[in-house]
């Protein structure tokens, strides 16, 4: 045990952070107000994650053979930290390099890899995330979503809700029920959807959270080629538990709000708040719950470095990291009063992303749940 | 960056773990408590046997002292194991003899393991000093949180200075010693409480199976967690006063709301002498209020990272 970072991450660090200074443009921070999901931030990824893969820096932690170098997940979490600092410049190819990726990897045939794995590896394409539904959202397995085998294809109906990133996605990876006989996690199958199948309707769902950041999906006798399935029919359940786990911990949204924390410090300075000793607890009470989230975080990260099938500590982190962004987000309230009122502010901005944190990727329930049940090991009932 | 023993880390906890398993638990302490004792056999076993001496060796280093000292609060060891094992080293660069209490100058509060004491290291804001304790200096205090109080009788000996800065050294490595103190005891808190309402039954089931008692436990486990990985990083990078402060600010926090969800969970049991829990959750109590509790160490750390210039990180 030991927390130093070896010397080469350092290095390379300190370069990506280079990189970024280099690359982003003076407009970024506009851009990035409304979240990877918005307009901008979406454009711009295609852009940029082209730039990140002629460094070699997008895919390094894939393996050798599918293009990537190999590199530790120690080195892909720097990444992910140093783009999280920034607002995620990424956009929604963060999702493709941490989970859709390595899910091809495994339950690909050489087709699909063919395929989808240079042009994720290249940096300009863009996948939604076609799992909850009206009915299935914490207990996904409840999902209704059809995909009827028709000789060599498979005909889809149904819909996908809180989708973010699908109006300029390429991709969907979807989940349905390939079975209409079948239930819970049986009779499950995984499609890799091109998105412009006809029969896909996209409607934006109005939110407080941000312009286009969640949509709700329509298939209507949509055709896909059974070549788009990923993993054998009707037992795609494993191939969606797998994509969860490395799904879950995908975000270093810890990094931002540990960065937003001494933005809020400087604001509370200026504004003569550092001389409140409440102020200054609270302050230090929630760099303690971010500096807890990176910790555990770690923890994850170092049982993936060694190859250990996902354990509930995922979940510990997980259950962390919306610990972290709530403390930050009352903070921000707290320092900047009613100015975090107005659309734009900084105060408002960051508790406006951070309000989805507890419901994105896994509500907080599903998690304390399986902290309960797997980490703690109390009884079902 | 590994977060798993090495091969000696891992040798290390298998020996001290084998030691408290025969000489501590639960039983021992309230025995002793009874008598109103500290646990010198245990104290001088494990000092004999190098365990508290692991800060200063050659092979090991401070990370590996929270171990230590993280094993024994969670077996119940009443010896003054952050004292001796983590902050003689720390601040003294040697181990002193023991049991070592630390308290603050003026400060007319009860002092943990006082009265048993042969070493006294006392924060004085710049300087630290190191007393020898005369017998008789401190009394007894009656308490119930399961570890021996002491106050001064008169006034006490200034004794030997450590050097200007040693305060704020002591105040650091005091800092960390609590933290990983508190993760033992809110561990052990945490363990029998899971225990009690896995076994407890009522409306015909479990009532650890219930999700209004699951998600409380849960919580508590993923702060102990926190805390248990702050303290350690804390530790390995030589207590700096911000992850020092921020690592006991989160576990002091975080051992008042294992304080309260443990006792509330294990019912009217949770109140006995007969039932465990007690040991670590009334200890909890006494670690949480130390050097002015959450809220000193926050201030602390926040002026560390944003008042006193520099990150402090």
């Amino acid at each position: 045990m030991e927390f130093s970072w070896l010397e080469a991450d350092l290095t390379f660090r300190r370069e990506l952070i280079d990189f970024l200074q280099r690359t982003l443009p003076e407009e970024w921070d506009e851009m990035a107000k409304d979240g990877p999901g918005g307009d901008a931030q979406a454009t711009y990824s295609r852009e940029f994650c082209a730039a990140l893969a002629e460094h070699g820096w997008l895919t390094q932690h894939w393996p050798k053979e599918y293009g990537g170098k190999d590199a530790t997940p120690w080195r892909h979490a720097i990444v992910g930290e140093e783009m999280w600092k920034v607002g995620e410049p990424r956009g929604a190819q963060y999702m493709n390099v941490n989970w859709v990726g390595p899910t091809i990897m495994k339950y690909g045939t050489e087709e699909q890899k063919a395929l989808h794995l240079p042009l994720i590896s290249s940096g300009n394409v863009l996948w939604c995330q076609g799992f909850s539904e009206p009915e299935a959202g914490s207990d996904l397995v409840a999902l209704r979503t059809l995909a009827l085998r028709e000789g060599d294809h498979y005909v889809v109906n149904g819909s996908k809700i809180w989708t973010s990133y699908v109006n300029h996605a390429d991709y969907c990876f979807l989940v349905a029920r390939s079975d209409p006989e079948s239930k819970r996690h049986q009779g499950i199958t995984v499609l890799l959807l091109p998105m412009d199948l006809d029969g896909i309707e996209v409607r934006e769902i109005p939110s407080v959270v941000g312009e286009r950041y969640f949509h709700e999906v329509f298939f209507t006798d949509v055709r896909v080629p059974v070549s788009c399935r990923l993993g054998p029919e009707n037992a795609g359940w494993d191939v969606v538990t797998y994509s969860l786990a490395y799904e879950r911990v995908g975000a270093a949204r810890y990094a931002r709000a540990v960065l937003t924390l001494d933005a809020l410090a400087e604001h509370a300075r200026e504004r003569g708040l550092l001389e409140d000793p409440t102020v200054l607890e609270r302050l230090s009470e929630a760099r303690e719950v971010c500096e807890m989230a990176r910790l555990l975080t770690y923890r994850v990260i170092d049982l993936r470095a060694k190859d250990s099938s996902p354990t509930a500590d995922t979940n510990v982190a997980r259950v962390a990291g919306t610990m972290a962004e709530r403390a930050v987000s009352e903070l921000a309230l707290a320092v900047f009063g009613t100015d975090a009122l107005v659309y734009g502010n900084f105060g408002e901005s960051y508790f406006r992303m951070a309000m989805t944190a507890g419901v994105a990727t896994g509500t907080t329930e599903v998690n304390l749940n399986l902290v309960a049940s797997r980490f703690l090991g109390l009884p079902r009932e | 960056m590994d977060l798993a023993p090495n091969e000696e880390q891992q040798a290390i906890l298998d020996a001290v773990e084998s030691l408290l398993g025969q000489r501590a638990g639960a039983a021992r302490a309230i025995e002793l408590d009874r008598l109103g004792e500290a646990d010198a056999d245990l104290q001088a076993e494990l000092d004999q046997s190098g365990f508290l001496d692991i800060a200063l060796d050659d092979e090991m280093g401070f990370l590996e002292a929270v171990l230590v000292v993280e094993a024994i609060s969670q077996a119940g060891g009443l010896v003054t194991a952050g004292a001796s094992a983590l902050v003689a080293p720390g601040v003294a660069g040697e181990s002193l003899p023991g049991p070592v209490a630390l308290m603050q100058a003026g400060d007319k509060g009860p002092v943990r393991y006082a009265a048993q004491a042969r070493t006294l290291l006392v924060d004085a804001g710049d300087e630290a000093f190191r007393v020898e304790i005369e017998p008789g200096a401190f009394e007894v205090v009656t308490s119930n949180v399961m570890f021996p109080l002491g106050r001064a009788v008169g006034e006490l000996p200034d004794g030997d200075s450590l050097g200007a800065g040693s305060g704020a050294l002591l105040r650091n490595w005091w800092r960390v010693a609590l933290a990983a103190e508190m993760v033992g005891a809110m561990q052990a808190a945490l363990d029998v409480t899971v225990e009690f309402v896995t076994g407890r039954r009522q409306f015909g089931r479990a009532i650890g199976s219930f999700q209004a008692v699951q998600h409380r436990l849960a919580t508590c486990a993923v702060l102990v967690e926190g805390s248990r990985w702050l303290v350690r990083e804390a530790a390995f990078r030589g207590a700096p006063p911000e992850a020092a402060a921020t690592a006991a600010g989160h576990a002091a926090a975080a051992a008042g709301r294992l304080f309260e969800e443990t006792q509330q969970l294990t019912g009217a049991m949770g109140y006995t002498r007969e039932h465990d829990l007690h040991v670590w959750s009334m200890r909890l109590q006494a670690l949480r209020l130390e050097l002015g509790g959450a809220g000193e160490h926050r201030r602390a750390a926040a002026r560390a990272r944003w008042l006193d210039g520099g990150s402090g990180a």
